[in-house]
């Protein structure tokens, strides 16, 4: 199993519904190859630096997960054929330094995705007295 | 005979602050490598040390890649803002 993540652009002429639908499916593409997904990164709709397939904007999602390097072919198979996709990209994380920087952003994703985290509960400092 | 230091000694802001690798996505931490016509800025300038510049060069083309920054800019295609929307 190895380190992957894959960041793939949606067409922004999609409704939102259809955007997060088409998102379902590729995560569903993900279980069904036998895939661990690890987190999501949710960036949004953003600008594009050039035109792609007539569009200025697009949704960007990126997902990372472990997989078998055999399905990748499977999966970008995949998201080639869809048409609502306009651009992917699959990044491998391989060596010591590289899988690092995958868990660093692993959890910086984490702690984005979830609502103002709760503050760490104050610790209770206990004063022992030693005489 | 010394011979006089042309220019000033330049250091690896990379190596200082210890990075380790590159994300392609932090398209604001790229900027510093590239020129205001979006050309990856050799090493000479920006002052990065070989191992850091591949890293840098490996980030910014995929990054081009995935369409966060242009592959070029001039008249007909120009970008006023590309790094507007940022995310986090």
């Amino acid at each position: 199993m190895n380190c992957y993540e894959t960041l793939f652009v949606v067409k922004p002429t999609l409704t939102e519904q259809e955007i997060a639908s088409q998102v379902a499916k590729i995560k569903d593409i993900l279980t069904r190859e036998g895939a661990e997904l690890i987190a999501t990164d949710d960036m949004g709709m953003r600008r594009l630096a050039y035109v792609v397939e007539k569009q200025t904007r697009g949704y960007y999602t990126a997902l990372y997960y472990k997989a078998e390097g055999s399905k990748i072919a499977e999966i970008e198979r995949n998201l080639k054929i869809n048409e609502d996709i306009i651009k992917f990209l699959t990044v491998k994380y391989a060596t010591k330094k590289e899988i690092a920087q995958f868990e660093k952003m692993v959890a910086a994703t984490n702690k984005n995705a979830k609502a103002p985290a709760s503050k760490e509960t104050a610790a209770e400092e206990t004063v022992a007295q030693e005489a | 005979m010394m011979r006089e230091r042309k220019f000033k000694k330049r250091f690896c802001k990379y190596c200082e602050s210890k990075v380790e690798y590159i994300d392609y996505k932090d398209v604001a931490s790229l900027k510093f490598s590239l020129s205001e016509r979006y050309k990856i800025m050799p090493r000479r300038l920006t002052g990065n040390c070989k191992k850091h510049q591949e890293l840098v060069t490996i980030a910014i083309k995929r990054a081009r890649q995935t369409a966060l920054i242009p592959y070029i800019v001039d008249r007909k295609n120009v970008v006023d803002a590309p790094f507007e929307t940022s995310h986090r």
